[in-house]
């Protein structure tokens, strides 16, 4: 019974030592925790042990739909094991690595496969030039680590436009709390009064991204860069567009990234496709604009200005906009480039409109975002 | 029932037939992780869409170990004072101008007005210094900010309260901790480890059945298992709002109040308002209502009649 017993722990240790390769943060705790776990449980019932091993080690959804498959997996390599009384080990099936051009990498990227193993290992210096790196020209083999480049910056960004700050001209509320304590000195006679202001942030964001088939090698990233910030600031709204519009806060604000994508690459909206920029913003400003914009929302456009629909359509809608927004910002990754001006009849017809016209073909010009990212 | 009050004795079967007689319609890996949350002693985090029953598993829980369920009611925005405690100051001011004459020195007001009855329990606070065991529901942990959620999650590990002007409260007890989340924003790495996980899917049409069944009991056979395949159908849709199972047991009892036995086009368009909440989902399954229904048997059933 003993020597059973020291198995089944044993067994349970590289169980969780298999999950951490295939992506579990589990630590000696966890394993602590599996263990002890089994002292409440029938575990010689199969079910009730992988459902107790179950509760106590997954942390997310995505886990718990692995679990299963690898749980079977695994223990189906142990009986074997047992039976030929030699030791197989858990073979941690790596899938092979993309090779091929980087548009093509790109695209299985957006399909959803992706690389197993991150590395955490990237300098300083190397983010430095790396943040220069257009994005059109990111090599295959390092599209992961952009992608984590971008999704920490986003994060950070949302996270400072996020920052609750005092106003410290009006007096508005008095602050009981420090009032009290000043004037206890003086007997309880309130002489002093100190006042508090509400700290806040009322911006609210809304993005439209254009992912039509001139912003192909675009958008992924910028599609990494809007649901990194909206995981962080929840003031924010955002839309994809080329034919037609698509609401996606819903998406980018529930699922994870890759699942996101996922969704997004079975929905009708054509994806790489023409772009009509004018209808969407239209749509935009019949269905949405009406609750969604006002003196406190900043709109940021990411588009290249290239349509092939109704350019009169662009100039109304973008007027529309600016009236009730209190901002545009429009980014256009081409404008990166040193002989670029906005010549592109989408382009032109939306100009007058805008507020701010900046690049976006690389990580440090998202950086620069923030600047702009006040009311 | 002396098992309720010993949790130590408590067994898998318990906290299944606990939920049963409590009227929560659950599956194996719920009361599994309610179980081990309770023996290991560890919050339990659980997620899922909107109406799926996330809340109604603390109170449940609550019921079933006969103890007090307190609840924090997360939002963007809460902080500290309105989780943990707070000051009376009116009435501290009050108490100052009552003893304005004694001859009290300044140290001696000070310690009265810093004293228990001018404190103002917040949930937190009052959890870890009720008389027993509490369950502690941390609802909607998601939309409150980085912040908070990295304070709670100090409070969680060391369960003792710091307040400047009285010291350290150790929680009596530790309470039973339950959080759950809409998955509005993901939640750090370090409160997830700290939780066991719980993940609670819309139900399967059995299983929602058996709920519509259990809570609306003087449901018409036929209606009830109508508006469940109806549900299954609908979920299905590409939805703004899914609705979740509280909606259904709305439309199941509005529609027994309305003396029905069965669903047609006219009263599912008369009646959607109490499924659907927003008015693009309201267009589109009114655009396809004759699908939903076709999927859902309704016609061929009626053929049938």
């Amino acid at each position: 019974m003993i020597t059973r017993h020291t198995s089944l722990s044993r067994n349970i240790v590289h169980f969780c030592r298999f999950l951490r390769q295939k992506g579990f943060a589990l630590g000696v705790e966890e394993e602590t925790l599996a263990l002890t776990s089994l002292t409440y449980i029938d575990y010689s019932n199969r079910d009730v042990f992988r459902i107790a091993l179950k509760a106590v080690l997954c942390r997310s959804q995505l886990q718990l739909q692995e679990f299963d498959e690898l749980f079977t997996h695994y223990w189906k390599e142990i009986d074997k094991a047992l039976d030929s009384k030699v030791q197989t080990k858990a073979k941690p099936s790596l899938k092979p690595g993309v090779n091929e051009a980087s548009f093509k990498a790109l695209k299985s990227w957006l399909n959803g496969n992706k690389h197993e193993e991150e590395e955490q290992t990237a300098s300083y210096s190397f983010q430095e030039s790396f943040s220069r790196q257009d994005f059109s020209k990111v090599p295959a083999d390092e599209l992961q680590e952009m992608m984590r480049i971008i999704k920490a910056l986003s994060r950070r960004l949302a996270a400072q436009a996020n920052r609750r700050y005092e106003k410290t001209i009006k007096q508005t509320q008095p602050d009981l709390r420090r009032t009290l304590r000043k004037n206890m000195r003086l007997g309880g006679e309130l002489l002093k009064i100190a006042f508090k202001k509400p700290k806040k942030n009322r911006i609210k964001l809304v993005i439209l991204c254009d992912v039509s088939k001139s912003m192909e090698l675009y958008s992924a990233f910028l599609l990494q860069f809007m649901y990194s910030f909206s995981q962080v600031y929840s003031r924010i709204e955002t839309f994809a567009f080329s034919t037609s519009l698509q609401h996606l806060t819903p998406l980018l604000k529930k699922t994870d990234f890759a699942q996101a994508l996922q969704t997004l690459s079975v929905q009708p909206t054509s994806w790489s496709g023409g772009t009509r920029i004018g209808e969407s913003l239209h749509t935009f400003v019949t269905h949405y604009a009406q609750r969604l914009l006002n003196k406190q929302t900043i709109v940021i456009i990411l588009s290249d200005g290239w349509d092939t629909g109704d350019v009169k359509l662009v100039q109304e809608s973008m007027e529309t906009i600016h009236a009730r927004a209190r901002k545009i910002i429009w980014l256009n990754p081409l404008a990166g480039y040193t002989a670029y001006k906005p010549q592109v009849a989408g382009m032109q017809a939306a100009l007058p409109y805008i507020d701010v016209l900046a690049p976006v073909h690389n990580a440090e010009s998202l950086q620069k975002l923030s600047q702009w990212l006040r009311l | 029932m002396e098992a309720h009050k010993n949790l130590n004795n408590v067994t898998l079967a318990d906290i299944r037939s606990l939920l049963l007689e409590q009227g929560y319609i659950t599956d194996e890996s719920v009361s599994m992780s309610l179980f081990l949350s309770l023996q290991l002693n560890k919050p339990l985090l659980v997620e899922g869409p909107a109406g799926v029953g996330k809340t109604e598993i603390a109170k449940v829980m609550a019921r079933a170990l006969q103890t007090d369920l307190i609840r924090l009611q997360c939002y963007e925005g809460l902080d500290a004072t309105h989780a943990l405690y707070e000051w009376n100051y009116q009435r501290q001011l009050l108490h100052l101008k009552m003893v304005e004459r004694e001859q009290q020195s300044v140290d001696e007001k000070e310690q009265t007005i810093f004293s228990d009855q001018f404190l103002m329990k917040r949930p937190l606070l009052q959890a870890i210094t009720h008389s027993r065991k509490p369950v502690l529901l941390i609802d909607e942990v998601d939309r409150s900010d980085e912040e908070f959620e990295s304070f709670l999650l100090e409070v969680l590990s060391e369960w003792q309260i710091t307040i400047p002007e009285i010291g350290t409260i150790t929680a009596t007890h530790i309470p039973q901790v339950i959080l759950t989340g809409n998955r509005t924003r993901e939640l750090s790495e370090a409160l997830r480890r700290r939780c066991l996980y719980l993940y609670i899917d819309y139900p399967d049409f059995e299983k929602e059945w058996l709920i519509v069944r259990q809570k609306v009991p003087q449901i018409d056979a036929r209606l009830g298992e109508q508006i469940c395949r109806f549900m299954q159908q609908l979920r299905q849709m590409k939805l703004e709002k899914t609705p979740g199972v509280a909606e259904t047991l709305d439309w199941a009892m509005a529609l027994t109040a309305l003396h029905i036995d069965h669903l047609d086009k006219a009263i599912i368009e008369q009646t959607l308002g109490v499924l659907i909440k927003d008015w693009h989902d309201t267009r589109q399954v009114q655009m396809s209502l004759s699908e939903l229904l076709e999927k859902t048997g309704v016609y061929s059933k009626l053929d049938n009649l």
